[in-house]
């Protein structure tokens, strides 16, 4: 009983959002809409809605994000894991990750208008990184662990070079891993509100940004699709990732 | 140079320019901003603005409101998701179960909070169903928990956000810390199933889970999103305060808001340093 009203309430959510998205006109107290409708759907799918492109700009700054924080992550860990202050840079990583985007992103605001990238794409895909490399950080540094750092030692005495210790050894064996860090970091950069907004000054229109501004609008039904798109990546990512990373496993 | 090493400079540099760089550049540029050292409106060095911050009666209200709904968050989602996790133990371990609680994990505060507006709001479903049922004549008879006093919207929102996370993560420990067995240790000593499940099994998984919970505390603690749409014109939450006194076109008010992102900063890098006091990271000994 109980586990069918755990299951029941997790999945509430997507359906009332999903009737939400193609609900037509919804007065008070009826408990369902009048009618549904798929314009909104067929706007968004055909490119017509103001939504295509912010679904573009979102998923290309998410993606840069997660390429460069998973990669940048991937190689500040190696260097951190084996620093004799590990501790202390262990805990500065930390710092961008715990505080509030916002709240840094209002004391680094400064920094962004000296380099001139307040309201450019460049300013919130860096903005992003920050927070996301952090991430990525504290993700890659148990994945260095001395048993990989032995293996590169060993592929060194046997004969071989860095390249061979990273493309034989290293990079296998971090398949797995690399996939979750991508996935994590674009999922961080994906939800990204506040920073998006302090940094691209309301000039830079990505999904999240979106879903306030039809709520500010009063028009609950385009915030609904927008926050479906919004959700569509994590599902997919979620799924692939079990199904991958299983495979890999 | 030995291949360990040559991975230092561009790590450490990266680490520098992404990390320490921005973060100590913010946090001076706050402290110096705070203080009236920089800025449009600077005249010197003075210390009005922090008498000011520290007068407000907004920023203590706010101060005081972003601590209660961090404490609630933390306190119903640690009272909903124990009983949970115990009841639930055996059925997420297998089946689909553990799918179906995972689907919320996938939901970011800015879905949710979109969703509590239909839900909760004075014309949201929940107020309907009221209505159909005879408990409210109308929109305005519903206690909405949307735009309330006590943020109950806000705090609901991510309770609900964080629950199956630490769901998952008690039946994780009670696992890997084998509670059970020592639940059946107690039981063999003496003790009740209550007894055990108080003085043993509680405890046990409430310390291990203390830095997430902490960490929880920290996330609802600088909230954006969900009380930006959820929450009062006034009192505000930090973050949502902070961001307010940045973009008013008064830029007198800006000092204020760069001293409570820096206030705000030092009490969450304490919180930060007082969970990881004593944590290993990856093979340190």
């Amino acid at each position: 009983m109980l586990a069918t009203v755990v299951a029941g309430l997790s999945v509430l959510p997507f359906l009332v959002l999903a009737l939400l998205s193609v609900a037509g006109p919804w007065e008070f107290p009826d408990l369902l809409p009048t009618r549904l409708r798929f314009d909104r759907w067929t706007a968004v799918l055909s490119g017509d809605s103001a939504l295509a492109p912010c679904l573009g700009l979102s998923l290309l700054v998410s993606t840069i994000v997660a390429l460069l924080a998973t990669s940048a992550g991937f190689v500040t860990a190696r260097a951190v894991a084996d620093h004799p202050r590990r501790r202390l840079l262990m805990l500065l990583a930390y710092l961008p990750f715990a505080a509030s985007p916002v709240i840094l992103g209002v004391c680094l605001l400064y920094v962004y208008i000296r380099l001139g990238l307040v309201a450019t794409v460049a300013g919130v895909v860096l903005s992003h990184t920050i927070f996301a490399y952090a991430f990525a950080v504290v993700f890659w540094v148990p994945f260095w662990n001395p048993e990989k750092l032995a293996y590169e030692d060993l592929v060194r005495t046997l004969g071989g070079t860095r390249g061979h210790a990273y493309r034989h050894v290293i990079l296998p064996l971090s398949k797995e891993p690399v996939l979750v860090c991508f996935l994590q970091t674009f999922l961080i950069s994906w939800f990204q509100y506040g920073l998006t907004l302090l940094v691209g000054g309301g000039k830079v229109d990505t999904l999240p940004l979106r879903v306030y501004a039809y709520v500010g609008e009063a028009n609950l039904g385009y915030a609904a699709v927008a926050s479906s798109l919004l959700l569509l990546p994590p599902l997919v990512l979620s799924w692939l990732n079990r199904r991958v990373i299983g495979r890999l496993a | 140079m030995s291949s360990r090493s040559s991975f230092e400079p561009i790590g450490l540099g990266l680490f520098l320019l992404l990390t320490v760089f921005p973060v100590a550049a913010s946090l001076l540029y706050a402290a110096l901003y705070g203080v009236g050292a920089v800025g449009l409106l600077s005249h010197g060095v003075t210390l009005d603005h922090w008498r000011r911050v520290a007068t407000s009666r907004e920023v203590w209200a706010s101060v005081a409101l972003s601590l209660y709904v961090a404490t609630a968050v933390v306190a119903l989602t640690a009272l909903l998701a124990l009983p949970l996790a115990l009841a639930l133990r055996t059925r997420l371990e297998s089946g689909f179960l553990p799918y179906i609680l995972a689907l919320p994990l996938a939901m970011p505060g800015t879905v949710a909070a979109v969703l509590a507006l239909q839900l909760l709001s004075g014309a949201g479903l929940l107020s309907r169903l009221a209505f159909r049922v005879g408990l409210t004549d109308g929109v305005s008879a519903f206690p909405s928990p949307v735009h309330d006093v006590a943020l109950l919207g806000v705090v609901a929102v991510h309770t609900a956000l964080a629950l199956p996370f630490f769901v998952f993560l008690f039946v994780n420990f009670y696992t890997s810390e084998r509670v059970d067995a020592f639940r059946t240790l107690a039981g063999c000593l003496g003790a009740s199933r209550v007894q055990g499940l108080l003085r043993v099994a509680l405890p046990i998984l409430l310390r291990r889970a203390a830095p997430s919970l902490t960490l929880l505390f920290v996330v609802a603690l600088g909230s954006f999103e969900v009380p930006l749409l959820l929450g009062r014109q006034t009192p505000q939450m930090l973050s949502v305060l902070t961001y307010r006194k940045y973009s008013l076109f008064d830029v007198a008010q800006k000092p204020e808001a760069y001293i409570l992102a820096l206030g705000y900063a030092v009490l969450v890098l304490g919180l930060v340093a007082m969970v990881f006091r004593g944590k290993r990271f990856g093979h340190e000994v």
